[in-house]
């Protein structure tokens, strides 16, 4: 865990000196504190525009490990992930509705959008899945998915070219939108539900046994297992309103906090939590370095890092 | 001895025809009583009933007169511990973090784990002999072990009365010797076991009472020697037995009869 802070904290470094302005090691801290000798134009960089994203990166990430721990716990299912409890498709099949079927609509409304495209989709998945196993869970969750993603696509066959653009951006999942405003929510949505995460380690190492078991123990597995998922979608939909559904990081960061932490919850979802800050950090540092000035979406980065990942995890898996 | 857990016309699983319906049988309070009957004859799910994990669609459970139904699920866990078939063990849970889930029916939502809290996982730690085991992933323990480390979960929860739905199930003889044994000593400590077996021959020399269950129905209940009688064995198995004296029980042993020409 203390590499991973260490790690985190380099990372972080690393995010505000790079990018299309190069900013010295030696100037970072003058500039960060706003000192009479820093030049004004760092002081903007950093203060405005690298800052808020990096902090923005380490809560989505943060959010988005954590959603996935308890994902992964609730369902009883290593691959499981915030996507496929309907979050991504809910909260995209909804920024498409606002920008393709109600142009008139403001263009800050879309995180709003996107909340609640995510929120009533985890609703639908808990009504249809109600009294159904973890498995009925996941398919029901890939059905609505599936669904979104076909309205969706609906949507785009028809669409007005620029909206969609725009909307295909969006679905990339970007940090470009980091404004201190949005920092300011995202901290107000997360700060609670990491409140209840404290509270979390105990319960996550329950429903990892099965139901018959749960029961034996007093426990409700259904009713306990809906609300660790809510939680879940919650943490995860703040993230996906922020900057987009960003795929894998659900999935990722809980498998490598695993191997640091090892399977009780205690350590796992902490280290789960900054896992997941650290590697959409990495991502969206990636991204907008690598070939500045374009910009490559963190979500886009996060994908093409996730997806050899994924592979040599189910190769491990298959060696037993 | 009065009767501990009882159920009248209680009826399990829906439609017309269901696992079990319109039963009424006694567990007596202190013994080894063990559920025996051919598959589907309804053990598993009466013993999921028993436990208070699967509601009934009808009738009613009583547990010292006390209907079940009326109990929160903590109260009745801390009266009933239930240890499912051949529960599944999550990928590297240690034996100590297993056996400390037990205490959850004990536990408040916001409680510190007390003093309490450990002696009792140490006391079922020592019961099982699973002491040496603590530090250890489930998923690399033996079949035996692992089967120790789950029963000792269920003694972690102090409960009075424990359920096993085939404790002895995919274990080699020396490992089934051993849970038949520790659930010896724990009846003889005070406890009330209720176990599903396959074994009649384990059913007949271990249990004080036994229930033979046939089409959802009991079949015969009682001291093992009066219900293993070769003509309940024809009617519940559909079997022809030859009857065996234990040397070291004094108790019936039921064989299947061979085919003549298998004979010597």
């Amino acid at each position: 865990m203390k590499w991973l802070v260490a790690t985190l904290v380099l990372l972080v470094a690393l995010a505000l000196l790079a990018g299309e302005q190069r900013i010295a090691p030696a100037d970072l801290i003058e500039a960060l504190l706003g000192h009479p000798d820093a030049r004004p134009d760092q002081v903007f960089i950093l203060r405005e525009l690298r800052l808020p994203r990096v902090l923005m990166a380490l809560m989505a990430g943060a959010a988005l490990g954590a959603a996935g721990t308890i994902c992964q716990a609730a369902l009883r299912n290593p691959l499981a992930e915030p996507g496929l409890i309907g979050i991504n498709g809910g909260a995209s099949l909804a920024v498409m509705v606002m920008l393709l079927a109600l142009p008139g609509w403001p263009a800050a409304w879309v995180p709003a959008a996107a909340l609640v495209g995510a929120l009533v989709m985890v609703a639908l998945l808990q009504l249809l899945g109600a009294g159904g196993g973890s498995l009925q869970v996941i398919l029901i969750g890939i059905g609505l998915s599936a669904f979104c993603g076909g309205l969706s696509g609906a949507l785009a066959a028809f669409g007005d070219p620029v909206a969609l653009q725009r909307a295909l951006i969006w679905m990339a999942g970007s940090l470009l939108d980091s404004r201190w405003a949005t920092v300011a929510l995202l901290a107000g949505w997360l700060l609670p539900a990491g409140l209840v995460l404290l509270l979390m380690p105990h319960w996550l190492d329950l429903v990892r046994l099965e139901d018959m078991v749960l029961s034996g123990l007093g426990l409700r597995p259904g009713p306990l297992r809906a609300g660790l998922l809510l939680l879940a979608a919650l943490l995860a939909a703040a993230a996906v309103a922020a900057c987009g559904p960003i795929a894998f990081i659900g999935l990722l960061a809980p498998h490598l906090a695993r191997r640091i932490a090892g399977p009780a919850h205690a350590g796992l979802l902490p280290s789960a939590a900054l896992s997941g800050a650290a590697l959409l950090l990495l991502a969206d540092t990636l991204g907008r370095s690598v070939i500045a000035p374009a910009q490559v979406p963190a979500g886009i980065v996060a994908a093409l890092l996730g997806t050899p990942f994924l592979g040599w995890l189910i190769y491990r898996s298959r060696d037993g | 001895m009065a009767d501990v857990l009882t159920t009248r016309n209680l009826v399990l699983g829906y439609g017309a025809t269901p696992v079990i319906s319109g039963l009424d049988l006694a567990v007596p309070a202190g013994q080894f009583t063990v559920l025996a009957g051919p598959n589907g004859s309804g053990k598993s799910t009466l013993l999921r009933a028993l436990a208070g994990v699967s509601v009934p669609s009808a009738g009613a459970i009583l547990l010292d007169g006390r209907p079940l139904a009326a109990m929160t699920p903590r109260e009745r866990a801390r009266r009933i511990a239930f240890l499912p078939q051949a529960p599944l063990a999550p990928e590297g849970m240690r034996l100590r973090d297993l056996v400390r889930m037990g205490r959850h029916p004990h536990r408040g939502a916001l409680s510190r784990w007390s003093r309490a809290d450990e002696l009792a996982c140490e006391a079922a730690l020592h019961h099982t002999r699973t002491e040496g085991l603590r530090d250890q992933p489930l998923d690399r323990l033996s079949g035996g072990q692992r089967q120790r480390g789950w029963i000792a979960m269920t003694l972690a929860q102090q409960s009075p009365i424990l359920l096993l739905d085939e404790p002895t199930a995919f274990l080699d003889l020396q490992h089934q010797q051993e849970v038949l044994e520790l659930i010896a000593d724990l009846v003889a400590a005070g406890s009330t076991v209720v176990a599903v077996l396959h074994d009649l021959i384990q059913a007949a020399r271990h249990a004080d009472h036994l229930i033979l269950l046939a089409d959802g129905a009991v079949a015969a209940a009682g001291p093992p020697t009066a219900v293993l009688q070769p003509a309940t064995i024809a009617r519940v198995f559909g079997l022809d037995v030859t009857l065996l004296c234990d040397p070291e029980t004094g108790r019936n042993i039921c064989l299947p009869r061979l085919r003549p020409r298998q004979r010597a």
